[in-house]
Formats: structure tokens, C-alpha cells, sequence
């Protein structure tokens, strides 16, 4: 409630009525309000609430490329950036608001996270699901998307000096395309590295400490970097190829799917605004 | 097993709410049949109208069990007499319960085999699975049994469904024998922890968390027992509906009012609150954070699509009617 009141009072809003429709619109694709991996769309609607106002005028977000996505369930996947994950926020806010039809993504997530009191059930509410394979087979199974970052937490934890770089990619989300046959969506976030310029990651003490990441900045507060998503076309799998395949036959698919994720972030970073980009100019393509 | 070989069924447990319900309606689908019940509670129901059913008061002890199954030629056994954690239980001490409900589980299963039963139907919980914060949703039966990870109390909740499935798996050619694992079953004969502490007033919500929930409505269970004499093989079974709904609005349908506190609060508080009348088991609370969703494909796989006949909403309701 703070946080909101926060957003009004800067002047950061989206009018009731595009959120109504929004919502609307969801509540045809999700009639129970519920589902058995705990989304809860009035959650959903008070996260929207917080989460668009800053998608629209703080970050500024443009999109690229939505005509890619069409009404099918997709494993989209994306390049881990910003510490935290406002970039996984940031393309579930997309989905729900500017990409037809909206749709609720199932962001996975690590284990650590689904144990956080209000934090877990807050994002559980928003469609968040824990990252396990049975889940996300679970899910694709009955239509809906999942949006899994392969590079995990090193993805999202990166110092300074490794910004923009791609971490390795895990194999399990081919592994579930390949069974569930869904299509692998690929997408990259350009912007979010940059919501905290100065991270260094000592990692082994926070391995040492048991914590995922320790990023030690001299600013806690997130900046208003502009932030572009860019939407590749969908990847197929070869039919034959079986989801119990040795690690290096599926290597070869984990490795397409990241070089186009890197293509995708370089063509972004030739796109991008300048830091202080003003909301003029900023338009979906 | 055909029906024609059911002539006389024991069910252990017989003073509960579901046993009763089971059995009238196992002499609704099969009315020459004989039903003899055993509980070491005193009945609730009055079995004196029903001249087929032979509610017996023992002792769970080996020689009652002797001479029971020495005295009756039965043709199925329900064992639904797990002792519960529950204030009202009548063995609340740890050592007397794990004593019962793993002893004489493997005494009643010898004895069935020894006896020549055809068909033992064990009811399990799906508690066995624990409520952790990185269970997936949809637990199938093979996933692993991890209650008693964080709370030895559970440990003979899990070791009563391993007993059983070890047993199982031993004695397949021998004997037909269903572990059930159902999710929560409520309705208005149902007094479990969980009924208690849905229609208990003020009764404290985690302000933090909103764990997901599969009810089942008491009837249904009761008819799901009954079919799987006939219909369902040697095997573990999860019980549960494909609807799901999160503990807050099962308690708004229900029209309860609760106290909404962070969990760690409702721990401390329930600490406190142990000697007195109204607490909850220490395990329980667990269940009021975090979800334990069961997949229920397998026993579709046997009894159909149509297994329930209350909606989530439905059960919630009558559970209020008492």
C-alpha cells in the first residue's frame, strides 16, 4: 500500500481503466481467480497496479518484436540481468499488458525464493511458479507459457565487468520443450543491467555465507534505465530428437537457443537510449 | 476379486465419521453382505438399527486382533485406524502411537494374509508428502515421503505408508492390497485437525503465506473406499480432486472469520498456547504455509474422470452444516 501510494504521489500512474480492461481480459483466460500453483488474480491485479506505473514511466520499456508471439504456450527464454529480478517483472508485465493476448507468464524460480514470507506468495499470486521440471511440463501441458532464465542465479548476480555477458545455459528447458513439444521463445532485456551500474559480487563469500548473491553496490536504489525487450522468432525442435537424449545432442539445441539470445542482445545494445532516455521516442515495434 | 466374493468386510476404525459413511454405503452397493467394525473410541453412530453391521470396542492389542480375525472368516479389510495427532486423540504420547499405528499396521496386514482376506485397503494421507516451500505442484505417488524431514511426530505417519507399501510389494501374488493417500477429506462427520481448525472462529491465517489446498467432501471419499474394493489393483494411490483453492478463500467460503498474523508469530503463539485447549499440532502449521498439491492420474487411470461428485465449494459448505 505504501509502495503505491509512493507511485501516485510521483506522479507514475496508469488509469483504472486500462487496468479493468487488463484484468478483464485475463479474467476470460483464467475464470476460477485460482489456480493449483497458487495464482490468485485480485494478487495479480494489486501487482499490476504497482508494476505497470513503473514498466511505463520509469523504465520506459519499449518492446520488439511481438509479432513473433502468437496464442500458443511458449518456454520463453531470456538473458538474467539487475541483481534483482526486475527483468523478469518487467517481460511478465509486457505479456499481460502490451502482447496479445495477454497472458500470465509462469516465471520460474529458484528454490530459495518460494520460502520468503510475503515475497513468495506475493509472486506466486503474479503467476511465479518454483523452477522444477515437473512443474513447468505441468504447466505447458495445460497451455500456459513459462518464462525460465538458463543461466540462473550467476545470471542475475554478475559484477560490473561481466555485464552483458552470457552465463552457461542448464539443459532443462530443452529437455521440456522437447517433451512437452512446445515451441522455445527467445528474448532479450536490454536496460536492466544498467538499474545498478556499480555491483561488485563476492562470490565466495556468499557462497560461503550461504546466500545465492551478495552484490555490494554503493547504490541500493534502482535507476531509471531505460529497459528494451526484444522478441526473436520461435524455435522449433527436431521431432526425433528424444528429451532423454545425452547431454551433448542436447547441447547443440542449448547452444542455438543461447546464440540467438546473444544476437539478440547485441542488436539491442546498437538499439538502445541513452541512460536518461524521456518517454518521448519510446514506442513498441 | 468379484463382488460375489464379498460376503464379509472388516473395518478397523469403525467410530469415525468415514468408517460409517463407508460402511452404509458398502451395504447400499452390496446389501447381503456382513460389516464388522472395531475402534478403541466409543461409536458416535448407533449401529443397532443396521442387524448387518457388528460394531465391536476393543483394545488394539495383538490378542484382540487374534482372535478377531480367528473368530471371522473376512473377505476384505479397511484398515482406517491410523491414531491422528489430534488433542482428542486418545493417545496423544508419541511412543503409544508410533507403537500402534506401525505395530499393529503389520499385525493386520500378517493376519489378513495368514487368514486368507482377498483385499486390504489401507487409508494413508497425503500428509506423507510433507508441506515443504519447494514442493511441485501435482505430486505424483513415487515422489519421495519427506512429513518427518522437519518433525519426527510425523515419523509414524510415513512409516505406516511405507509398512504398507513394503508389504504390498512383497505380498502382490498373495494378496490384494490399496494404500490410499488422500488429500484433505472434510464434511460434517469429519473431525480431523483440519476441519477443527477450518470452522474454528478467529483461528489464526498466515499473514505471509496462502498455501494452496484440494478438499474432498466426505461422501466422496467414503464412495472412492467402496468402489476400490472391485475396481482398483494392488497399488499407492493419491486421492484428490483437480480443483485446487488457496486456505483464505476456503475460509471466505466457508464465512469464518480469521486472524490474519505472520506465521512465525502463529509458531510462537501456539507455543504458547500447547497447554491449553485449543492449539494446533506443531507439524500443522507447516500446512498453513506452503502447498501439497497431489496428481490424482493414477486413480483416474481406474475409476474415471467423474470421481467427485461435491465441487471444492460444495464440500466447504456442507462441512459447515453439523
Amino acid at each position: 500500500m505504501v509502495f503505491k501510494s509512493l507511485i501516485k504521489e510521483l506522479g507514475l500512474t496508469v488509469s483504472d481503466n486500462q487496468i479493468n480492461e487488463i484484468m478483464q481480459e485475463l479474467q476470460t483466460r483464467y475464470p476460477e481467480g485460482e489456480d493449483p500453483w497458487g495464482l490468485n488474480l485480485e494478487q495479480a491485479k494489486s501487482t499490476l497496479e504497482a508494476v505497470w506505473p513503473l514498466y511505463k514511466h520509469y523504465f520506459k520499456v519499449r518492446i520488439f518484436g511481438q509479432t513473433n508471439v502468437a496464442d500458443e504456450p511458449y518456454i520463453i527464454i531470456s538473458n538474467h540481468s539487475g541483481q534483482v529480478a526486475i527483468d523478469g517483472m518487467l517481460i511478465s508485465t509486457a505479456f499481460a499488458t502490451e502482447i496479445t493476448p495477454q497472458r500470465i507468464l509462469r516465471s520460474m524460480v529458484d528454490r530459495f525464493f518460494t520460502s520468503l514470507p510475503w515475497i513468495a506468495t506475493a509472486a506466486a499470486g503474479g503467476g511465479a511458479v518454483l523452477g522444477d521440471r515437473q512443474n513447468g511440463h505441468n504447466l505447458l501441458k495445460r497451455g500456459q507459457s513459462i518464462l525460465a532464465f538458463p543461466e540462473g542465479v550467476s545470471g542475475v548476480a554478475k559484477s560490473t565487468s561481466e555485464y552483458y555477458q552470457l552465463q552457461s545455459f542448464t539443459h532443462g528447458f530443452l529437455r521440456m520443450a522437447i517433451s512437452t513439444k512446445s515451441k522455445i521463445l527467445p528474448l532479450a532485456v536490454i536496460g536492466c543491467e544498467e538499474i545498478f551500474p556499480w555491483v561488485y559480487q563476492p562470490k565466495k563469500l556468499s557462497k560461503w555465507i550461504g546466500l545465492p548473491a551478495l552484490p555490494i553496490s554503493p547504490l541500493y536504489l534502482p535507476l531509471p534505465s531505460p529497459v528494451d525487450i526484444h522478441i526473436g522468432k520461435p524455435i522449433s525442435l527436431p521431432d526425433d530428437l528424444s528429451a532423454d537424449a545425452p547431454d551433448r545432442e542436447i547441447e547443440i539445441h542449448v547452444q542455438e537457443v543461447k546464440k540467438e539470445v546473444s544476437r539478440l542482445i547485441e542488436h539491442g545494445l546498437k538499439e538502445r537510449r541513452p541512460f536518461f532516455a524521456s518517454q518521448k521516442g519510446a514506442h513498441s515495434k | 476379486m468379484k463382488s460375489s466374493d464379498i460376503k464379509h468386510v472388516l473395518i478397523i476404525g469403525m467410530a469415525g465419521g468415514l468408517a460409517n459413511i463407508t460402511a452404509k454405503i458398502l451395504l447400499m452397493k452390496y446389501p447381503g453382505i456382513k460389516i464388522t467394525g472395531v475402534d478403541q473410541r466409543v461409536s458416535q453412530s448407533d449401529f443397532s438399527q443396521h442387524e448387518n453391521i457388528n460394531f465391536k470396542r476393543i483394545r488394539y492389542t495383538r490378542g484382540s486382533f487374534e482372535r478377531l480375525f480367528r473368530d471371522n472368516q473376512f473377505d476384505a479389510v479397511y484398515h482406517l485406524g491410523r491414531l491422528t495427532h489430534a488433542k482428542n486423540s486418545l493417545l496423544t504420547n508419541l511412543e503409544d502411537r508410533l507403537d500402534l499405528n506401525l505395530i499393529e499396521t503389520k499385525r493386520i496386514l500378517d493376519l489378513s494374509l495368514k487368514f486368507n482376506v482377498k483385499k486390504v485397503v489401507i487409508l494413508s494421507t497425503y500428509h506423507v508428502y510433507g508441506a515443504l516451500h519447494d514442493n511441485p505442484t501435482f505430486l505424483q505417488e513415487d515422489h519421495p515421503l519427506r512429513a518427518s524431514i522437519k518433525y519426527p511426530e510425523l515419523r509414524d505417519v510415513v512409516e505406516m505408508d511405507q509398512i504398507a507399501e513394503n508389504w504390498l510389494w512383497k505380498n502382490q501374488r498373495k494378496i490384494d492390497t490399496v494404500v490410499l493417500r488422500p488429500a484433505t477429506i472434510i464434511g460434517p462427520q469429519i473431525k480431523n485437525t483440519m476441519t477443527r481448525y477450518l470452522l474454528t472462529p478467529y483461528a489464526p491465517v498466515c499473514a505471509d503465506f496462502n498455501p494452496m489446498y484440494q478438499f474432498i467432501h466426505e461422501f466422496d471419499m467414503a464412495s472412492i473406499l467402496v468402489r476400490t474394493l472391485l475396481e482398483v489393483p494392488s497399488g499407492i494411490y493419491n486421492i484428490a480432486p483437480d480443483e485446487c483453492i488457496s486456505l483464505k478463500e476456503a475460509k471466505k467460503v466457508l464465512k469464518i472469520s480469521t486472524t490474519s498474523i505472520p506465521s512465525f508469530l502463529i509458531k510462537f503463539s501456539n507455543r504458547m498456547a500447547q497447554t491449553m485447549a485449543w492449539s494446533l499440532p506443531r507439524y500443522f502449521i507447516d500446512y498453513l504455509k506452503y502447498s501439497c498439491i497431489i496428481d490424482n492420474s493414477l486413480i483416474k487411470a481406474h475409476l474415471g474422470e467423474d470421481l467427485f461428485r461435491y465441487k471444492t465449494k460444495e464440500a466447504l459448505a456442507i462441512s459447515k452444516l453439523d
